[in-house]
């Protein structure tokens, strides 16, 4: 099959995804930092178990491999996250949501979100080679798993994992964690 | 089936049933193409296909030649997938419409005036675009993408975001938080 039409094919069920999650709404993603609304959470800790789930046994089958990992560089992912998260919180969107935002008609998503990503992205590009090098040499352990780095059983780590998330969730749900609007 | 078809046309659903459905295609993505989900490098893709041909000077470097080569790439068909299926998800609850200013609680937190909104979400843009490209990735590249293979980065980057999104949010909406 063609790489590009299963990409397309992909992409189409990624944005209908996020469409039906909500997360295409400022203010979705900002009751999350609110902690009024842990729909954001919910969803992506969802899709984290539920891929754990496929592609750890279907590699230990010897039916996959993994594509490449993203790297582990302490500081550049921390500062990134941190960084990011002023840009989403005051925004209310991301790149992935602002694309799938766009397709729904919104011009303020279309016109402003779609340019100041490229901009972004050709600023990125362009000084990439002053900015990165130096940061991801910082506790690089490179294109590592925790199974791997912490040497413990994958199936484990996963089974750990999905339970720590079931448990999260029914704190949320069950117990309250969530605050209430006001 | 009459029940399946008014499920898919609501206008949201559960967050754990999307989370579900973004599961299950991220797993397609790594069987069907080796591949991992992601947003942010789809756009250094087009950017570097812009630059070079605006400036081939300045954009002929390390990072678009190489690191995210300028072109269509399988990261830009996976983007213009998302937007048709934002659009596919908008149709199928009859919520397309072209529109600006559509969300009552931005109009609360920076008032009603449409140039602050596209300040804002241009300025936005831009620095979530460049963290990401610090980081190596967005939320969907890095926090899902790393997170389900259990990379390290993935975690380190969601506990980023959310501690200095949780005080933006504080700042932004005071008393009201």
């Amino acid at each position: 099959m063609n790489e590009y039409f299963v990409a397309l094919i992909l992409g189409v069920f990624f944005g209908f995804a996020l469409n039906k999650a909500g997360l295409t709404r400022y203010t979705k993603i900002v009751n999350q930092f609110r902690l009024t609304d842990m729909a954001v959470l919910k969803f992506m800790m969802t899709a984290l178990v539920v891929t754990m789930l496929g592609v750890y046994p279907l590699r230990a089958l010897g039916l996959i491999t993994f594509p490449t990992v993203p790297a582990t560089y302490i500081l550049g992912n921390v500062v990134g996250g941190l960084v990011f998260g002023v840009g989403m919180s005051l925004a209310g969107f991301c790149p992935g949501t602002c694309v799938a935002g766009a397709g729904e008609g919104k011009l303020d998503y279309i016109v402003p979100g779609l340019l100041g990503f490229l901009t972004g992205a050709i600023l990125y590009g362009l000084t990439y080679q002053w900015v990165f090098p130096p940061i991801a040499k910082i506790a690089n352990y490179g294109n590592v798993v925790i199974p791997d780095l912490w040497n413990v059983n994958p199936f484990l780590a996963v089974f750990v994992f999905a339970g720590m998330a079931l448990v999260l969730f029914y704190l949320i749900d069950r117990m309250g964690m969530q605050r209430k609007h006001t | 089936m009459n029940w399946f078809i008014n499920q898919v046309r609501k206008e949201e659903w559960s967050p754990y049933a999307a989370g579900a459905l973004l599961g299950v295609v991220g797993i397609l993505t790594v069987v069907l193409s080796n591949k991992l989900l992601g947003a942010s490098g789809g756009f250094e893709n087009i950017a570097g296909m812009f630059g070079k041909a605006i400036s081939p000077a300045s954009f002929n470097n390390t990072y678009f030649n190489f690191v995210m080569p300028a072109g269509v790439t399988y990261a830009v068909v996976l983007l213009i997938g998302i937007f048709f299926g934002g659009m596919l998800g908008a149709f199928s609850s009859g919520t397309f419409k072209f529109r600006t200013m559509d969300d009552a609680q931005w109009k609360t937190a920076y008032g009603s005036q449409p140039w602050k909104r596209w300040l804002m979400l241009f300025a936005g843009g831009i620095v979530l675009e460049y963290a990401a490209g610090i980081a190596g990735g967005c939320t969907s590249g890095l926090a899902i993408s790393g997170g389900m293979l259990l990379a390290p980065a993935a975690f380190l980057f969601i506990a980023g975001m959310f501690a200095s999104g949780i005080l933006t949010a504080l700042l932004v909406y005071g008393k009201r938080f």
